[in-house]
């Protein structure tokens, strides 16, 4: 209760009672009324800090040299964590990748890769499932294990703990810990340092008034103003009025601070590790036949809907291993743009990839994997009743996967425009599979496209033309149209042009764009055609 | 006589190919250019169908006679692609040179609707025209071919019937003598003053020859 009296009259949810500090009364009414009061659910928020996670997820840990992992920040290459050995010859984080190599030429440097950092952390959460059912991963550098269930099963909280403590350390990561009843209080406690261990609501208050502001997180103009303000810790904090703090830094953090109070609920969402579909289907004898096998294939597609289905999952990506008594597998990946579960799309897609492969030798076992799955995103049909009859259409996408399933990735494309003189380079190819959902591309409009005329055929290479007398040929003497265009531009790309476009008629009436090139003595070049 | 001639159109056993044409509600798909579009039946190409085209050589004005009726299908206000944003497409299967997307947008066409195949054999040709035709996804199938056979031509007329599509073949001009099952079948030819336009074979209209079709 000591803890209680001595906290300022904001942290007070039940009766007030008398406030150590003076504080106006009006201000204590107002503040009385913006108190919310969570359930009492027990929970203990165990949170794992590992504050040398970017240099701890490289997988040599115990290599010879010292290491350390440099980040580039707006142009500037500073350490970011170096290990002992590194330590002790004076490499020390912030300081510039120049220097740290003067101080220790044999330093092996690493640049930051948060994704590794991610990966690791994940496996760290998948290893940690073993002590609760409930974590998560905060991130960038922390789990959140909710162990309020576990204590009886590990024999107490020192037991669990030290599990806790031993697994890490044989996992080669140093961590800080603390335990607390809401999540938030518990990360807070954790990046102050504080191996702190709040079983319960009452005591966490006391605890967090003395935490220094810096280990919330806020940005640090927040923490500036609030220095400024003389204000260092939680507890001065808390004890300012609600209206004016929410003014002054916003109601996100206000609602931050009842989060970690306990006085607002902090759902949580509980890290899965996403499961793979695997099956495998043994035939009786060795077969070849494509029809049966394709048959067995399709089965198995089934039964990955079936699984897909009931979690909510599509996937992008599905190989089939065909396996022979004598040779080696054969393996067919199939892919598509949009992540899907659909058996009829993955079978026709497979029919097209199946027919050009070759199997060296009979089937014995067709084996079906899919690849990371990942949360269906679906949309709503619409609801039509006078649409029968009507074009039934599917995604593009499936068009091109079908067409590139047989001629190749490269033969499909789109196409846009892009802003450029140079009629070559005035559009280019765009792949269908990046644009998401085959949206428009954005078309660049040069002032060209708008008011002089441009060929609807052109030749991937301008084709030199034959003169007579003096005129260009195709397919006759050509007759030029109009007056010319000059083009003179490229210089900086050692692709520059020097051209005079014009429009010319052969005698059977085909327009065509020809040019004059300036460079090389008047040569004529055919480059396009109006068709 | 006019009383015979009546009398003969009344007999139920009287076929007459352009009501048929007509009963159907083939409403076409206006040209652009209404020299022609007075020539087809229904006013202009036939939406669902495989239109072929026979040229002497590639420039003849081949691309011009289409682009008006393209723009119109990759319009994404366009009447058949009103409320459905994967309709539309305009698919460019095996052309012999690189159709330029700057003069394409002087036309209209909307790019990001366009989708350009490159197969590598003849067959692939076929087999991308068919796949793109039924998919339901194209508003038009433009494709490039040498050879055509009559049950290759059936199986794009059904295609394109499925996918309620439109499809266009442009063959050189010795195809004449072939037999083919589509819809409307025109030939160019370089006249004395322009591209003149014949049309060949019309499902419900009749033979044509028009000089200078643009002019």
């Amino acid at each position: 209760m000591s803890s209680l009296d001595k906290s300022p009259a904001i942290l007070r949810d039940t009766a007030p009672t008398p406030s150590v500090t003076a504080k106006p009364a009006r201000l204590e009414h107002t503040q009385q009324s913006f108190a919310l009061v969570a359930k009492p659910t027990r929970r203990l928020w165990f949170c794992i800090y590992l504050p040398a996670l970017p240099l701890q997820a490289l997988n040599d840990t115990d290599a010879e040299e010292a290491t350390a992992v440099f980040e580039d920040k707006e142009g500037m290459r500073r350490i970011l964590l170096a290990d002992k050995k590194a330590r002790a010859a004076g490499v020390v984080p912030g300081l510039t990748v120049n220097a740290a190599l003067a101080l220790l030429p044999t330093l092996c440097l690493v640049e930051r890769n948060p994704q590794r950092e991610r990966q690791a952390l994940e496996a760290l959460a998948a290893w940690a499932e073993q002590f609760t059912s409930f974590v998560c991963i905060e991130t960038p550098e922390m789990l959140l294990l909710e162990i309020a269930g576990s204590l009886q099963l590990f024999g107490g909280l020192s037991s669990l703990q030290q599990r806790i403590v031993a697994g890490l350390e044989a996992l080669g990561f140093s961590a800080l810990l603390s335990i607390a009843p809401t999540p938030l209080a518990s990360t807070w406690l954790a990046k102050a340092g504080r191996r702190a261990s709040i079983l319960t609501q009452a005591d966490l208050t006391g605890a967090l008034s003395k935490l220094p502001i810096r280990c919330l997180g806020w940005p640090d103009s927040v923490n500036e103003h609030l220095g400024g303000m003389g204000i260092n810790c939680v507890g001065d904090c808390l004890r300012l009025p609600r209206a004016g703090f929410a003014r002054r830094f916003g109601a996100g953090h206000l609602l931050e601070l009842d989060r970690a109070l306990g006085r607002l609920p902090d759902p949580r969402q509980s890290y899965r590790v996403p499961e793979r579909f695997c099956s495998e289907y043994e035939l009786k004898e060795e077969e070849s036949a494509s029809d049966l096998l394709l048959n067995v294939c399709q089965e198995l597609l089934i039964e990955l809907e079936r699984f897909l289905l009931m979690r909510q999952l599509s996937v992008q990506r599905v190989s089939f291993s065909f396996f022979h008594l004598r040779e080696p597998a054969t393996h067919l990946t199939l892919g598509c743009l949009q992540a899907g579960r659909s058996v009829s799309h993955w079978f026709e897609l497979l029919k097209i990839k199946f027919d050009q492969m070759v199997l060296p030798a009979p089937v014995i076992a067709i084996r079906l994997r899919a690849g990371q799955s990942q949360l269906l995103t679906a949309r709503s049909d619409k609801l039509a009743f006078n649409d029968v009859g009507k074009r039934q259409s599917e995604p593009i996408a499936y068009l091109v996967e079908r067409i590139s399933a047989r001629i190749g990735n490269e033969s499909v494309h789109g196409v846009t425009t892009v802003a450029e003189h140079r009629p070559q380079y005035a559009w280019m190819p765009v792949d269908l599979a990046q644009v998401p959902h085959c949206a428009a591309a954005p078309s660049y409009w040069c002032e060209d496209h708008r008011v002089l005329r441009r060929p609807l055929w052109m030749l991937p290479e301008p084709r030199p033309l034959q003169l007579a007398q003096g005129a260009p040929v195709y397919q006759g003497v050509l007759k030029l149209l109009g007056r010319p265009e000059r083009l003179e531009t490229g210089w900086w790309d050692d692709d520059g042009i020097a051209r005079d476009y014009y429009v010319a008629a052969n005698p059977a009436g085909v327009h065509v764009w020809v040019y004059r090139d300036r460079r090389s003595a008047g040569g004529w070049y055919l480059h396009g055609i109006f068709g | 006589m006019a009383d015979t001639l009546e009398k003969l159109l009344q007999n139920p056993r009287l076929w007459r190919g352009r009501d048929q044409a007509n009963t159907q509600g083939w409403q076409g798909l206006p040209s652009g250019y209404p020299k022609l579009d007075r020539y087809l039946p229904g006013g202009g190409w036939p939406r669902h169908a495989l239109t072929e085209i026979l040229l002497e050589h590639y420039g003849m004005g081949e691309l011009q006679l289409l682009m008006p009726a393209l723009a119109r299908l990759s319009e994404p206000e366009g009447s058949e692609a009103a409320d459905d944003t994967e309709a539309g497409w305009i698919a460019w299967i095996a052309p012999p040179f690189q159709p330029y997307p700057p003069a394409l947008l002087q036309w209209g066409i909307n790019l990001s609707r366009v989708l350009i195949v490159r197969p590598r054999q003849e067959n692939e040709t076929l087999w991308a025209a068919e796949q793109a035709l039924s998919s339901g996804n194209c508003a038009a199938v433009l494709m490039w071919l040498d050879t055509l056979d009559d049950y290759s031509s059936r199986r794009l007329q059904l295609a394109a019937e499925k996918g309620q599509s439109w499809a266009i073949a442009f063959r050189p001009l010795e195809a004449l003598s072939q037999p083919s099952a589509a819809a409307l079948r025109i030939q160019l030819i370089s006249g004395e003053k322009g591209t003149d336009l014949g049309i060949l074979k019309s499902r419900g209209g009749r033979p044509a020859m028009l000089r200078d079709y643009a002019g």
